[in-house]
């Protein structure tokens, strides 16, 4: 008993520390979220970058944050960044209202007048754009549950109502999963890159000494096809392709290249 | 009256639409027709119609829905007095109208009733139905009359169809040449036409005799282009007061060049059944196998030809011929249409011009686009569709534009012309569009959206509410809720937690199902290790010796119990015996095992049950031998 008594307080202790060191950090992460706000609101636009920058690459990669910190690129008059982060966001919180608002404000601010890319994915799957990954995931999780239950209580019993309520979430099932499975293509695919320098000129080879093919401004969205020796393969939904610096553009999906 | 029921595929409909048929009919007999299919495999089993169920819920957005539409059509353009025309009201999108169709136009006719028919098409996903009524009508005058529209009623709403016209001939003069139950007729709609108009060339084969196999041979004339319109057609005809079986085919014949043609005689080679001759009587001989059914020969080949006959093709007048004229041939018209006739300035309008008509459509020119000044004028690819009927080739050419005007004010569209040499009239046309005119508005600011969840939505005209007026633009703020934060952790695709919570369940299902597997795998394997055991037991026992008879009794009971996972309390010999060959072990073998019983029984009953027995030995092989039986 006593050595019962002795294992309980150990693990309530552990438990109340490690509870207290999470509670400790989180309040650090709020309070510097709560003072990147304050510069924000103060015009301290810069100040307010680098608290969500550092945020996010603490890991705390919320659409909110990237919502912000888009929002305080804007007022520093960098569209580009602006509108980087504002996609970033999207991946995250696709209906937020405020966000497509800000993201279509920064968008007219635009100088180049390039068509949104209709892939025939988008076109077919239209509902993938309404849901983040996370959210697809957790529906299929949820329902994957509920389909092996089905499955492990038809091994203990056969009731005859429960083939059609099982016909029903294996079509759903399957459904979401497809989902899923496609949106996780897609954002692991995604090339998608916003141009974040003023103006860049798009060149016909990766030299400084080639020729100048067309002019693109900060905020086009641009497909990378490919990266060579600080240079990118760049190409418009039209279909105009050409080279340019590896530091002019960012990529949307921040996985691979960590945010600015 | 017949009423037959088929399903055809792909059939082709000659119909006209009407514009306010209603689709909630067509979609209801598309329920119909698929709740007939699941009630169908309700009969057979409820999964499988759920299962049909479930693919017609994912296939009813693919079937489109099918307008109510009627249409007459006519088996022949030209008949004489003595024949009787099948003239078919088809309506399509229903296999049920409230009523039989009213047809106007046929009070020149007698009029029987030959028959309806329901059909149901599956073409491209699309479900159609309908139902064909068949008339027979027989001319009273002579004359050329118009027949329709015919009147359909559906659940309370008419629907009118096309009309069709024929001309109806006085009954030739009786030749004096008797021309035989077989030939072959040509003949020209005009023994002179100009360049690339299109005189009707018929070719009519009459027969009263069986034929099969019938092909047809064109004359080859150079610089003449035949071209067949619509199906061939059979019917019935009276002619020399004699009754053939007609089958008609006619061509547009194009001619490319002016000059005199002779159009050679059209061959038409076929199988021909002549009746037999029956000399001898007996069993067959009686009037019902002498109808011409029963009587025809084994056929032989024939071929058939027309008489040549002569064109003229005259070139077309170089007086008056228009500088624009492209050669197109024939009667046409033009419309045009400009929708919106009032935008704002940089917004776009609509100019669609329609040039229609019968004639070699193929020539008809692609219009330039009007020239406006401020405005930029953007063109569309030209659409061509060609039509034939009994009449010739017919089309229409659309053409469109898209006017973006740069500044407001009023634009005037000025007329676009097609010229074309009329063939009814022999002289040269010009045809124009309306004149049109656009008027633009300044354009306006972008209006404010008022919140940013209705971005599209504009105030209702008429509304008496003005669009709200924008007066600044800016983004909307941060956000300061930092409830969010926390989600810094989430599960990646890809991580361990990813797949054990996607890989879980399945596990635990197939775990649970291999235990089950196993738990009934092993109860058998116990059961079998047990029945082992029992015999093992038995034959130790025996090789120790110095049992009882009592005891010997007691333990081949326990033997049996536990070989055969038994619980019984006594064993008689027949009931062991019996227990034994059921479970396989042969007639021989339990008799044995029924008599050994039997004296250790008879020694328990009379007194001898605790002395000696010395039978164990025996008792030993017989489970052996009973062991070997059941494996």
């Amino acid at each position: 008993m006593r050595r019962f008594i002795w294992l309980a307080s150990m693990i309530l202790l552990v438990l109340f520390l490690g509870a207290d060191g999470i509670g400790a950090e989180n309040e650090q992460w709020e309070s510097l979220f709560f003072r990147a706000n304050e510069a924000y609101k103060e015009g301290r636009f810069q100040k307010a970058v680098d608290g969500y920058t550092r945020l996010i690459q603490s890991g705390h990669e919320s659409g909110h944050l990237f919502y912000n910190l888009g929002n305080a690129y804007f007022r520093l008059n960098e569209p580009g960044w602006a509108i980087l982060n504002y996609e970033r966001a999207r991946l995250l919180m696709p209906r937020d209202a405020d966000l497509n608002f800000n993201l279509r404000y920064a968008r007219d601010q635009m100088q180049d007048a390039v068509a949104a890319s209709e892939s025939l994915m988008n076109t077919t799957f239209f509902w993938l754009d309404a849901f983040n990954l996370y959210e697809l995931f957790w529906s299929f999780a949820v329902l994957n549950v509920v389909f092996w239950a089905i499955l492990v209580t038809r091994l203990f019993m056969r009731p005859d109502w429960i083939f059609y309520p099982f016909l029903v979430v294996l079509m759903v099932w399957f459904i979401a999963g497809f989902s899923f499975g496609l949106k996780w293509y897609q954002v692991h695919t995604d090339k998608r890159s916003v141009i974040v320098q003023e103006e860049i000129s798009v060149l016909a080879g990766p030299d400084i000494n080639d020729t100048v093919l067309f002019k693109l401004h900060a905020g086009t969205e641009v497909c990378r096809e490919r990266s060579e020796d600080g240079w990118s393969l760049v190409s418009l939904p039209d279909k105009k392709r050409g080279w340019v610096k590896k530091e002019a553009i960012e990529r949307i999906h921040w996985a691979e290249k960590g945010t600015h | 009256m017949t009423t037959l029921f088929a399903v055809t595929v792909n059939q082709e409909n000659v119909s006209l639409s009407e514009d306010l048929a209603p689709r909630r009919h067509a979609l209801s007999f598309q329920l119909e027709a698929f709740l007939d299919l699941a009630r169908t495999a309700m009969a057979r089993s409820p999964k499988v119609a759920a299962l049909v169920l479930l693919f017609l819920v994912l296939l009813f957005p693919c079937v489109a829905l099918a307008d109510v539409s009627v249409s007459i059509q006519l088996d022949r353009k030209e008949a004489t007095l003595v024949d009787s025309v099948r003239m078919v009201v088809s309506v399509s999108g229903t296999r049920s109208s409230d009523l039989q169709p009213m047809v106007r136009g046929l009070d020149s006719f007698n009029v029987t009733q030959g028959g309806t028919a329901s059909r149901l098409e599956i073409t491209k996903g699309k479900v159609n139905a309908g139902v064909d009524y068949t008339y027979f009508i027989q001319p009273k005058k002579a004359g050329q009359f118009q027949i329709g529209p015919a009147e359909v009623t559906v659940e309370g709403k008419s629907f009118n169809s096309n009309t069709a016209t024929i001309t109806i001939i006085k009954q030739p003069q009786a030749s004096e040449v008797d021309r035989g139950p077989l030939f072959v007729n040509a003949r020209l709609s005009s023994a002179r036409a100009y360049v690339e108009e299109q005189p009707i060339y018929t070719v009519k084969l009459y027969r009263q005799m069986k034929v099969s196999d019938i092909s047809l041979d064109l004359p080859d004339t150079q610089r003449l282009v035949f071209k067949q319109l619509g199906k061939p057609l059979e019917y019935q005809s009276v002619l020399d007061g004699k009754t053939y079986q007609v089958l008609e085919v006619r061509y547009a014949l194009i001619p490319s060049e002016a000059g005199p043609y002779t159009i050679e005689p059209t061959r038409m080679t076929m199988t021909v059944y002549q009746p037999g001759r029956r000399t001898s009587r007996g069993l067959f001989d009686d009037p019902f196998f002498r109808d011409p059914f029963f009587s025809f020969s084994s056929g032989r080949p024939m071929t058939l030809e027309s008489q040549p006959q002569a064109l003229t093709v005259l070139p077309l007048p170089e007086a008056g011929r228009p500088a624009d004229f492209s050669g197109l041939v024939g009667r046409f018209d033009i419309e045009s249409n400009l929708a919106p006739a009032t935008i704002k300035a940089g917004e776009s309008a609509t100019l669609t011009v329609l040039v229609s008509g019968r004639g070699n459509v193929n020539r008809i020119p692609d219009l330039k686009g009007p020239e406006l000044s401020h405005a930029k004028v953007y063109a569309d690819e030209p659409v061509l569709k060609v039509e034939t009927d009994a009449e010739g080739l017919a089309g229409t050419k659309t053409m469109k534009w898209a006017l973006v005007p740069e500044r407001q004010g009023h634009y005037e569209i000025p007329p676009l012309s097609v010229s074309f040499f009329d063939s009814t009239t022999h002289h040269y046309r010009v045809i124009k569009t309306r004149p049109l005119s656009l008027s633009v508005l300044p354009s306006q600011p972008q209006t404010l959206q008022a919140s940013s969840q209705g971005a599209d939505e504009l105030p209702s005209e008429g509304s008496g509410k003005k669009a709200v007026e924008e007066l600044g633009r800016d983004i909307l703020p941060v956000h300061a809720s930092a409830k969010d934060l926390a989600a810094g952790y989430r599960i990646r695709p890809g991580e361990g937690l990813f797949w054990l919570i996607l890989l879980a369940p399945p596990f635990l299902c197939g775990l649970t199902f291999w235990g089950l597997k196993f738990r009934e795998k092993s109860d058998q394997s116990i059961a079998a290790t047990k029945a082992k055991k029992a015999a093992k037991n038995l034959i130790q026992k025996c090789r120790q010796g110095r049992m009882s008879s009592s005891e010997l009794a007691l333990s081949v009971r326990d033997f049996l119990n536990e070989r055969f996972d038994l619980a019984l309390g006594s064993l008689t010999p027949e009931e062991g015996a019996a227990i034994l060959t059921s479970k396989g072990v042969n007639l021989e073998t339990a008799e044995r095992f029924r008599s050994l019983l039997q004296c250790l029984e008879d020694a328990v009953y009379t007194g001898k049950g605790h002395e000696w027995c010395e039978r164990a030995e025996e008792v030993s092989k017989v489970i052996k031998q009973i062991q070997k039986e059941i494996r």
